[in-house]
């Protein structure tokens, strides 16, 4: 009974071990929102990211940076940013003790397929930069075939002057005859 | 009266004969493709309606300049190299009336311009904002940037006296002015690129379209650049009155 207990008492033990956490947690914390979102092409959409101070310390001059990759299969690839015309790096002067900061990164969907987001923050005085977990995203392709009724000038304007073109040539060979 | 009449002949030889009609076909072709590929390419149709309406008005401004290089680089040489230009001085008009004449011949090709380009900017633009004041920008900017970039084409045509070597230096001019677009945007930034910016009448007015049309700022924060244009707009006119004046048959 006393070796069924102490085996009890060990197990008990190596689990709440486990339930421990391994390490300190990091300086900062930073997360995505939404975690997932599904829009079309064309769609203006904004992703809010957070970044948490854990110290009771301020933490200063925290670069934070969205980063979008193409998963969508045989596409594979991180995105430039500029053509969504997402914001670039925000440079956050200060975070004070357990204080968070939001910053929003807003941007144009261009084209379709799989995505994932994500948010990094570098902290110069921590060796590891801290990324939120990934954000799915997923673009429907829209297809325009005539938006602002482009196709009639874009047409009917060369065959217009096209034809003046023509009566002009015309009647400068009759006058020349 | 005298600046009309060169100016009705400038039209009448330039303008309204099938070759020179041509170019206006062919202004409105790419006018269509680029419209078109803006409006229905999955990529380039989700361009900000400001970026699109932007580029096009990029475009018509460098076609008016191109084409007022072409006419200031004939404008004087052109006459002289076809024997015309005695029986025009033996008429009773002026050098500067000949070179108002010619001049206000190349304005009226950019009007003619801005008139095959208006339904592309409204089609482009439609429903998105500051199109109206972007066209008011256009219609000034491009007329003093053709002016300036004619008139100097013009001046050197009556300098140099031969047209593919004052079309070659105009267009060498062209190509410098438009060299910011060449930089990067971050070497725009540093205090070179800036300043290579703010001298260019070029990019003075291409930077204020893109203030007006894609950021929606007011004319305070174009006046710099405008006035900056204007003072090249003077100059080449000075420019061209001291060229023609020393104007030797």
């Amino acid at each position: 009974m006393k070796k069924l207990m102490l085996f009890i008492g060990m197990i008990f033990l190596v689990m709440i071990a486990n339930d421990a956490p391994a390490s300190a947690p990091d300086r900062i914390a930073v997360s995505i929102h939404p975690a997932s979102l599904q829009a079309n092409m064309g769609d203006k959409i904004s992703y809010t990211g957070t970044i948490t101070n854990n110290t009771d310390k301020a933490v200063n001059n925290i670069i934070v940076y969205i980063s979008l990759a193409n998963v969508t299969p045989g596409k594979e690839a991180p995105l430039d940013l500029e053509d969504w015309s997402a914001n670039k790096a925000i440079k956050v002067d200060t975070i004070p003790p357990r204080a968070t900061y939001e910053g929003q990164w807003p941007m144009r969907l261009i084209d379709s397929g799989s995505y994932v987001a994500y948010i990094t923050a570098v902290d110069k005085n921590d060796n590891m930069p801290v990324s939120s977990p990934m954000s799915h995203l997923e673009i429907k392709r829209v297809l325009r075939l005539n938006p602002n009724n482009v196709m009639p000038v874009a047409f009917g304007e060369p065959v217009a002057l096209g034809m003046v073109f023509l009566l002009v040539a015309f009647r400068r060979r009759k006058r020349v005859k | 009266m005298k600046t009309a009449y060169v100016l009705q002949k400038e039209i009448r030889e330039s303008i309204l004969t099938p070759k020179g009609f041509l170019w206006y076909i062919l202004t409105s072709v790419i006018l269509s493709v680029l419209s078109y590929l803006f409006l229905t390419n999955s990529e380039l149709s989700l361009l900000d309606q400001g970026q699109m309406l932007y580029m096009i008005m990029n475009f018509i401004t460098a076609l008016g300049i191109l084409v007022g290089l072409v006419f200031g680089a004939d404008a004087f040489a052109g006459e002289i190299e076809r024997g015309t230009m005695e029986a025009l001085l033996l008429s009773p008009v002026t050098k500067a009336e000949v070179a108002m004449g010619k001049l206000g011949a190349t304005l009226a090709n950019l009007g003619i311009l801005l008139l095959i380009s208006l339904p592309y900017l409204l089609i482009v633009g439609k429903g998105g904002q500051n199109l109206l004041i972007g066209m008011v920008y256009l219609a000034f900017l491009a007329t003093f940037l053709t002016i300036i970039f004619s008139a100097f084409s013009m001046g050197l045509s009556s300098r140099i006296k031969s047209v593919k070597n004052s079309l070659m230096a105009s267009f060498f001019i062209f190509l410098l002015a438009g060299s910011p677009i060449f930089l990067s945007a971050a070497q725009r930034g540093t205090w070179f690129g800036r300043i290579l910016d703010l001298i260019n009448p070029f990019a003075d007015a291409i930077n204020t379209f893109d203030s007006v049309v894609v950021d929606g700022q007011g004319f305070v924060h174009q006046a710099g650049r405008v006035a900056i244009i204007c003072g090249y707009l003077l100059l080449s006119l000075w420019f061209l009155e001291r060229s023609i004046s020393k104007q030797e048959m």
